[in-house]
């Protein structure tokens, strides 16, 4: 990487983080964390979580621990915001420049476009990193803050996922979780990208992103679609819990995630070709 | 230094530009005129690549920028009408997020455009607490980082009060005189463009319908004010050289203006001064438009 091109997705990234949005929703990713932390703690969830756990033959006061609350955290957080975060960000990051006419600006000097896409998709790649690493380490600091490291319960009935880890093997596959996490989430990023390259309003690049993956998810979640289930988007995207199944099906995840990619760099050709081709007008 | 072949531009298929064909020499400032619609936007964003041209190639320096925009844009600054900026960051961090683009450019060379164009004081603030004068401002400070050798101005004073515009004007003209840019500037404001350019071009509905000098669009006048000691008595012997009375003291002589001056002498008449009409830009301009 040259140190222009360095220098040029150091001031993308500025764009990003420099916005007031950016911390605005950060802090409602807090705030809904807490608000999860709040609700599993409630007489009712709690009960249902100690039946599980001891069910299973373990002890609910080690195993309802901080890092079974922060897993809890994430995967409620990423499934009601991080959909909707992502695909703010990336459907606003090129159709919001050209209508602010900055992207115009851009355009007069000698960048080609294939380098201002590029930019812009790696910043938003970074950014969806950054976002994820941010929820997963802050609702792990709540999580320890309020049970105390121990192990780890993992409860996810849509991927068919009951599992249980003592506590150091539980943070490894915990944090290995949040880079898959992060990795699945940069689908929603790419098809943000990919429509925001099409002549839209950031608005609708947004609201159609969100329409995809929502039909997606719902779709996948109809009986009668469940033979297609291996082609729907969240599929793939829901791969991550599975590194918290007792033997780690490797090979199914990259499947997953070899899947994820190719439609990630189809997205991005796409959106590319859109970009190339589009006059950038008044 | 730029030169336009006949370029043509149709959006929806509705043409925005017909076979516009341009020649605008280095260290030249050039005036595209035309009323809104008329094509300028859309001539500014096809040299600059920004637009796919229907047909035609537009080329600086002899570099097709529909062929390799990368080396053609090299050496070419440019503002628009309503210059886009990032609100949320101050004017210098605008500054170098644009010139990024450009190639890695020193923090004396911004220090020292930013001074040029008078914003040293405010260049840290957040660009939406700027006014429409300081946006213009920074707007051009951008198009000269890095020092470019052309520079496209689209509307450049629009918005600005009276004093703005001044300021402007002598940016521009210093910039061509001292650093020796070819400027292609387009405005609606004709008295901008008659007091900054050496040639023009006019547009309307995407056509050309004038290019030159402004001598050249007036050349066909030969108009004069005449000041005698008696008009009434003047007017049967100006009539009797053939010539037109188009207004008191305006007279529009079928051959030399000399002829009738001496003619007046002759009679008798005292004649006291002799000045030659200029049509304004408005009328030329309007007179282009009219006649196609």
């Amino acid at each position: 990487m040259s140190s222009l091109f360095r220098l040029q997705l150091g001031h993308e990234l500025r764009k990003l983080f420099a916005r007031k949005r950016t911390y605005i929703g950060f802090g409602a990713f807090v705030l809904v964390e807490a608000l999860v932390l709040f609700l599993v703690n409630l007489p009712k969830p709690r009960s249902h979580f100690r039946r599980l756990i001891e069910q299973n033959g373990y002890g609910f006061d080690e195993y309802f621990s901080g890092l079974t609350l922060a897993l809890l955290m994430v995967m409620w957080t990423t499934f009601l915001l991080g959909a909707l975060y992502l695909a703010l960000v990336a459907g606003d990051v090129v159709s919001k420049e050209v209508e602010e006419g900055t992207l115009r600006m851009i355009l007069c000097r000698p960048v080609s476009r294939a380098r201002i896409v590029a930019l812009k998709y790696l910043a938003c790649i970074v950014y969806t990193f950054v976002l994820v690493l941010f929820i997963g380490l802050s609702a792990l600091a709540a999580g320890i803050a309020y049970r105390g490291f121990g192990g780890l319960f993992v409860f996810a009935p849509m991927e068919h996922i009951v599992a249980l880890h003592a506590a150091w093997p539980g943070l490894e596959r915990y944090l290995g979780a949040l880079a898959l996490l992060a990795l699945s989430l940069t689908s929603v990023t790419s098809l943000g990208l990919m429509l925001s390259c099409f002549n839209m309003k950031p608005a609708a690049a947004t609201i159609v992103t969100l329409s995809v993956i929502f039909l997606d998810s719902i779709f996948r979640n109809i009986p009668y679609f469940e033979s297609l289930q291996p082609w729907f988007i969240t599929t793939h995207m829901g791969a991550w819990l599975h590194v918290f199944t007792p033997f780690i099906p490797w090979s199914r995840l990259c499947e997953d995630y070899a899947y994820l990619l190719a439609l990630d760099a189809t997205f991005v050709i796409v959106g590319f070709a859109a970009f190339q081709r589009r006059d950038f007008k008044a | 230094m730029i030169r336009l072949n006949n370029l043509s531009k149709n959006f929806r298929g509705r043409p925005a530009l017909i076979d516009l064909s341009l020649e605008i020499a280095r260290g030249e400032i050039f005036g595209l005129l035309g009323h809104n619609g008329a094509g300028k936007s859309t001539t500014f964003g096809l040299i600059l690549g920004q637009l796919y041209p229907t047909a035609g190639e537009a080329f600086i320096r002899d570099i097709s920028v529909q062929r390799d925009r990368m080396k053609a844009l090299k050496g070419v600054g440019a503002i628009f009408e309503t210059p886009g900026f990032y609100d949320y960051l101050s004017g210098w961090n605008n500054l170098r997020i644009f010139t990024s683009y450009s190639g890695q450019v020193k923090d004396a060379e911004i220090t020292e455009t930013v001074k040029f164009v008078g914003l040293e004081n405010r260049i840290h603030d957040p660009v939406r607490v700027y006014s429409h004068g300081m946006r213009q401002r920074l707007a051009l400070a951008q198009a000269l980082l890095p020092r470019p050798d052309v520079v496209l101005l689209d509307e450049p004073a629009e918005g600005l009060d009276p004093e703005g515009i001044h300021e402007m004007r002598q940016l521009i003209l210093q910039l061509n005189s001292e650093h020796g840019m070819t400027v292609l500037l387009s405005s609606h404001l004709l008295s901008e463009v008659e007091q900054l350019c050496d040639r023009i071009a006019i547009l309307n509905s995407g056509r050309l319908v004038f290019q030159g000098r402004w001598s050249e669009l007036a050349k066909n006048e030969n108009r004069f004010r005449i000041k005698v000691d008696d008009w009434q008595a003047a007017i049967s012997v100006i009539e009797k050289c053939g010539a037109a009375i188009l207004d008191t003291g305006i007279v529009q002589p079928r051959g030399e203006i000399a002829d009738v001056v001496a003619a007046l002498v002759l009679a008798g008449r005292r004649v006291y001064a002799v000045e030659p009409l200029k049509q304004s830009l408005e009328e030329l301009y309007l007179g282009a438009v009219a006649a196609e």
